[in-house]
């Protein structure tokens, strides 16, 4: 935990970051005279009736706490900057490393997210802490030991009982509630995922008339949180009474056996009363540092979901390659093999060459490997064997930009940002024109929507593209990809949420404005692959029938089955040929 | 354990809106009315704790005016273990407190969340169309969670504060005023700076919030659009652009946090100028001999003053936070007065049908939006009735009306001749299966989950229903097969698999009207045709609806009613319709002959 702070501080930052806690004990030493000094008031200016000396002890305090309001400002302001820096030095670290991550399997997007929005304030929170708390209690704590030790060493004993059996009895109340806390967050999770699964299946449970039958499991699971929560928090019930006996104890005992040497003349009122006061201090600064432990505990867990992102850093540079970007557009997989794990590939021994031109349709079952095989393509993942080349060089020997300057896809997933229309169609074209937009608007059939928006281009897309349908997504979205005019598109199942008559138009602009042009179209339509020069049929990793339409119907089992499903009874001979 | 309380957010006090807040205190009241003598109960431990505390401190004092400055050893040791038996006495009612507190809330909040769920199962499906599901469960959650936390801490603490604070301020007055001036005084200084920082503090605040919205955004869309971001060699201009966010948040963050961080020192140091005013005012006042004032009445001025400058600004953040959990209780009653769903007052209990259903001229708007004109069919029992059109048709919408789902504006839709208003709501919907697009499933095993179609349904019947869905084959290959727990909506099984379990479901229901509503999207190629030999056989000998997507439903179809624009515009069977050369027609060879 500690290295992720020192890595992400430096500088002026990491000054503050030291400063803020020597000035805390400015601070801390400044509030540890108040009741040393009340003492000596008492003691000598009273006993001795001397005006002159409480006046000039009094302003000694005072100073001592203007002082302590200037440390202690200083060391807030020193530790915010510090925990501020850090954290957004950690994000944007963070931020980074998820963005280029390259390695497949990684967290999921929701995980990292949280990783770096809500760990990272958790972090900042620590930092602002051991700056300023981590300091300030202990120090107050065993400042204020010392101090009543020196103030009153007669009465120091009590302290030495007292303590001990505090903070053994508060390690031990903490230890003991903490699986009751979880067990309570268990109970906390399951009620909130039954409410939430009643709302998002609210017309399944109408349509089965569940209503009851919800309802009894929700009771039950209630009745548990009810239960949970009250263990936990009786098990902690017990804290504030006890601390408040001991503390009370300890303030009694001082002043009966106080009382009883102050009698027989040993030590002073004003001892005892200092002793009492440093008494009162040093519990409160106990409470605090038990408050600390328990904060820092959970910033540990932060911390190593934290690290765990830093850890997807990868040290391998990639190699020097060639920026130039090859001319030609043909593709070509030799004996190509990829798995995350060893023993179960996802792709296995995949051997295809599609000329420049040309276009290839691939067809398979979900999690066939299909988006897999395009994921290695654009160099998402390098861990595979064998070879990919385009326009007959190996991938491998291309920069990434080189890769990306060859070759565009419009995903599966719709994914839009918040922002313009426009800001999303050229996102991969910062270039683009108006003409160039509508050109690859009309390819992909948004012209009728986007035409229709009040603004246009400039119409506002808010986050994740909710102010759009799932069919206007995928449209916008084939559009972002057709802009940059890319020798080589990739259509991966882009086009499963429209419907089937603006699926048949958008492959029919398709055809029209790229016959000429390498395109791979990835889907579970037949009637999306089915004119492509040639066809792939994936399944579990394996190419197992390659040909043409024609061809597979003879070949392919899998695909003839296909073909029935999706098409009924003969009416495939009707398959057009794509002129090219 | 309530660290977070203390943050520099206390000092930017919401303003909240209470629309009617006796009305809410009232209705909360009558949450707790049933546990009044354990409240009655808490009232008096805390009096008592309370002026324990007053009185113990006072008695300090005494004990060094009294006791060890006038020698009396013996008494002192008297008064010594009187105390200790007082203190004994304070602590073992503060736990009792504590404990019935405890009890109270969690069990008052467990029964407004039941309340609160209860009818939300009630409530109409335009309910669930118009409310976000993120804010309901935010009542259920965060706003219950207020409740409760009022209940245990903010309502106990602002009354064991409003009684210290006015029992020291009275005790204090009767000891010195002068001393009490001076302590008040050093209050007063504390609120009004609070108050003054908290003032300059809350434009920044609200500047880092704005600045902490844009971050969050950026970090989720970049995060989730991580494949488009590489591809579109769009990390730097990402990266820049986030950075150049992550400073200003970090300035205006910055600014807010320096600001606020001064007060923790600010109120440390008007404590020690009070402790020092005191201790200096009551050891001058002793010299010259004025008021009345003993080292005695220092000592318990001094530890009074740490009992005193914490409570009041305790009361003061306590009452904010009473507010925010007010308006927290006023979102919960608010879900829990929503008009739930209500059979017609006549409506009668029916068990059986023949399966002949009737629309008859049923047109339908949401809100003003018309969505439905003037629909009519007839569906004799067993009979397959396609519906196909466009997406937004208004296919899903006629189905929604059979089952009573929404209120219809004009017409009838009739299951045997009877009115579907005019019947029983649970009585309707068991004789009316409905197979949803994306049919949900719970966190459940894939035992219960088919079982919901009917809950007294036998293991036996169960797996009968697989088998009959073509489920059984891919159930019987998990590890744990039936009794394979299915997590968030069956993440880990594909879209057919889930459809196929929705199927078993309602094959189990056995009920003799049938909806179908096939998916749009392409679901995985081989689970496909299972699907579809699945929903074939389901459709024997009942009345079945589909809103068809697929060739071979739409051709062997008994009637086919063709939707667009919520009216039908052709009807007849596969052949006739092609025959008539029009929309349907149309549409079917969209699908094949493109060129």
């Amino acid at each position: 935990m500690f290295r992720i702070v020192m890595q992400h501080i430096h500088g002026k930052t990491r000054i503050c970051f030291f400063l803020a806690p020597l000035i805390m004990l400015g601070e801390v030493f400044c509030d540890l005279q108040q009741p040393t000094l009340m003492s000596n008031i008492i003691d000598h200016g009273l006993a001795k009736g001397d005006m002159h000396f409480v006046i000039q002890e009094a302003l000694w305090m005072l100073m001592f706490a203007v002082l302590g309001l200037i440390f202690g400002a200083t060391c807030g302001t020193l530790g915010s900057y510090a925990s501020l820096k850090m954290g957004e030095a950690l994000r944007s670290h963070m931020l980074t490393v998820a963005l280029v991550d390259r390695q497949p399997g990684g967290l999921e997007p929701a995980t990292l997210i949280t990783r770096i929005t809500n760990d990272v304030t958790q972090m900042q929170n620590l930092v602002m802490m051991i700056t300023r708390g981590m300091v300030r209690a202990p120090m107050l704590l065993l400042g204020g030991v010392v101090m009543s030790v020196i103030v009153c060493p007669d009465l120091a004993p009590i302290l030495f009982v007292i303590m001990p059996i505090l903070v053994i009895f508060m390690l031990w109340i903490v230890r003991r509630s903490i699986p009751l806390y979880t067990k309570m967050q268990q109970a906390v999770d399951t009620v909130n995922r039954v409410m939430r699964e009643n709302l998002q299946g609210a017309k399944t449970i109408k349509a089965y008339v569940l209503e009851d039958h919800q309802l009894d499991q929700f009771n039950d699971e209630n009745a548990q949180l009810r239960q949970t929560s009250q263990r936990a928090a009786m098990a902690t019930v017990i804290l504030s009474p006890v601390i408040q006996l001991l503390l009370n104890l300890g303030v009694v005992v001082a002043l009966g056996y106080g009382g009883s040497l102050a009698i027989s003349q040993t030590i002073s009122d004003g001892q005892i009363i200092a002793f009492v006061n440093y008494m009162i201090q040093i519990t409160s600064a106990m409470i605090q540092t038990v408050n600390i432990i328990t904060a820092f505990s959970r910033a540990i867990t932060s911390a190593t979901r934290v690290q765990a992102v830093l850890d997807e850093e990868s040290a391998e540079q990639l190699p020097v390659v060639t920026t130039v970007v090859p001319t030609g557009s043909d593709v070509e997989f030799d004996d190509v093999t990829f798995g995350y794990q060893q023993s179960q590939p996802i792709l296995n021994h995949v051997s295809f060459k599609l000329p420049a031109g040309k276009w290839l349709g691939i067809i398979g079952p979900t999690g066939a490997g299909k988006s897999s095989l395009i994921n290695l393509l654009t160099r998402s993942f390098d861990q595979y064997t064998g070879t990919i080349k385009i326009g007959g060089t190996d991938i491998q020997e291309m920069s990434l930009a080189a890769v990306h300057q060859k070759i565009t896809v419009a995903l599966q997933d719709s994914l839009l940002f918040s922002g313009t229309v426009r800001s999303n169609l050229t996102y991969g074209a910062k270039a683009a024109t108006d003409v160039g937009l509508a050109a690859a608007n009309q390819v992909a059939v948004a012209d009728e929507f986007v035409d229709r928006l009040p603004a246009n281009y400039d119409a506002p897309v808010e986050q994740a593209g909710k102010n759009f349908s799932g069919g206007q997504r995928q449209r916008l979205n084939i559009s972002r990809a057709i802009v940059p005019k890319r020798d080589i598109l990739v259509m991966d199942d882009a086009t499963s949420a429209v419907d089937q008559t603006t699926n048949a138009e958008i492959k029919t602009r398709l055809e029209q404005t790229r016959s000429d042009q390498t395109t791979v179209i990835i889907s579970q339509r037949v009637t999306n692959v089915m004119d492509c020069d040639q066809i792939i049929v994936l399944e579990d990793g394996q190419i197992t029938a390659h040909g043409s339409h024609a061809e597979l119907l003879k070949q392919s089992d899998f695909y003839r089955q296909l073909v029935q499903t999706q098409l009924g009874g003969g009416r495939h001979g009707h398959a057009s040929t794509r002129t090219s | 354990m309530d660290m977070h309380r203390h943050g520099p957010r206390n000092l930017h006090r919401e303003k909240v809106q209470l629309n009617n807040w006796q009305q809410t205190v009232t209705r909360v009241w009558h949450y707790l009315a049933t546990r009044k003598w354990q409240l009655v109960i808490v009232f008096l431990l805390t009096i008592v704790t309370t002026a324990v505390t007053i009185i113990g401190n006072r008695i300090n004092g005494i004990v060094i005016d009294q006791y060890i400055s006038k020698h009396r050893l013996q008494a002192l040791l008297i008064v010594c273990a009187a105390m200790i038996g007082m203190y004994l006495i304070a602590s073992v009612f503060t736990y009792f407190q504590n404990s019935i507190i405890i009890k109270v809330a969690q069990d008052t909040s467990a029964r407004i969340r039941h309340d609160v769920f209860a009818n939300l199962q009630r409530l109409p499906m335009t309910y669930f169309d118009t409310h976000d599901n993120g804010d309901v469960m935010s009542r259920l959650t965060n706003d219950v969670d207020n409740i409760n936390t009022a209940l245990m801490q903010t309502f106990v603490q602002l009354f064991t504060g409003v009684i210290s604070v006015l029992g020291m301020g009275l005790a204090m007055i009767i000891l010195s005023p002068l001393l009490t001036g001076i302590a008040l005084l050093s209050t007063l200084a504390t609120y009004l700076f609070s108050k003054a920082i908290a003032k300059l503090t809350q434009k920044a605040f609200m500047t880092q919030q704005a600045a902490l919205g844009s971050l969050n955004t950026q970090i989720e869309e970049s995060v989730s659009g991580k494949q488009l971001v590489q591809l579109f060699d769009h990390t730097t201009a990402t990266m820049t652009m986030f950075n150049e966010t992550n400073e200003t948040y970090t300035k205006a963050a910055f600014r807010a946090q320096a600001l606020s961080s001064i007060m923790g020192p600010f109120n440390n140091m008007t404590n020690n100028i009070a402790y020092l005013l005191i201790t200096a005012a009551g050891a001058i006042s002793i010299l010259t001999g004025h008021g009345g004032i003993t080292v005695g009445i220092i000592f318990t001025f001094l530890i009074y003053l740490r009992n005193f400058t914490g409570p009041i600004n305790n009361v003061l953040n306590l009452i904010n936070t009473l507010q925010l959990s007010l308006a927290s209780a006023e979102r919960v009653f608010e879900l829990i007065d929503e008009a739930p769903e209500q059979d017609a007052p006549a409506a009668v209990a029916v068990k059986q049908t023949t399966g002949n259903v009737t629309f008859e001229q049923v047109s339908f708007a949401y809100d003003t939006r018309p969505i439905l004109k003037d629909i009519n069919l007839v569906a004799k029992q067993g009979e397959v009735v396609a519906l196909v059109g466009p997406t937004g048709a208004g296919k899903t919408t006629i189905m929604n009306l059979l089952t009573n789902l929404y209120p219809l504006q004009h017409g009838r839709v009739l299951l045997d001749g009877r009115d579907v208003t005019t019947m029983r709501r649970q009585d309707l919907r068991r004789l009316v299966t409905v197979v949803q697009q994306e049919s949900f499933l719970f966190t459940l095993t894939i035992r219960e989950n088919i079982r919901l179609g009917r809950p007294d349904a036998s293991d036996a019947e169960v797996e009968l229903a697989a088998q009959r869905a073509n489920a059984d084959v891919f159930i019987k290959q998990l590890p744990a097969g039936y009794d394979t727990l299915l997590s968030e909506n069956a993440h880990s099984l594909s879209q057919g698999q889930r459809q196929l379990l929705s199927i078993a479901r309602a094959f189990i229901t056995g009920a003799p009207v049938l909806v179908l509503d096939e998916a749009t999207a392409s679901i995985d190629s081989n689970t496909e045709a299972d699907v579809q030999t699945a929903m074939t056989a389901l459709m024997q000998d009942k009345t079945s609806f589909v809103i068809a997507h697929r060739l071979s439903t739409i051709q062997s179809a008994d009637q086919i009613l063709v939707i667009n624009d919520g009216r039908v515009i052709e009807r007849g069977t596969h052949q006739s319709l092609l025959a008539e050369n029009g929309f349907y027609a149309e549409l079917y060879n969209s699908q094949f002959d493109q060129a």
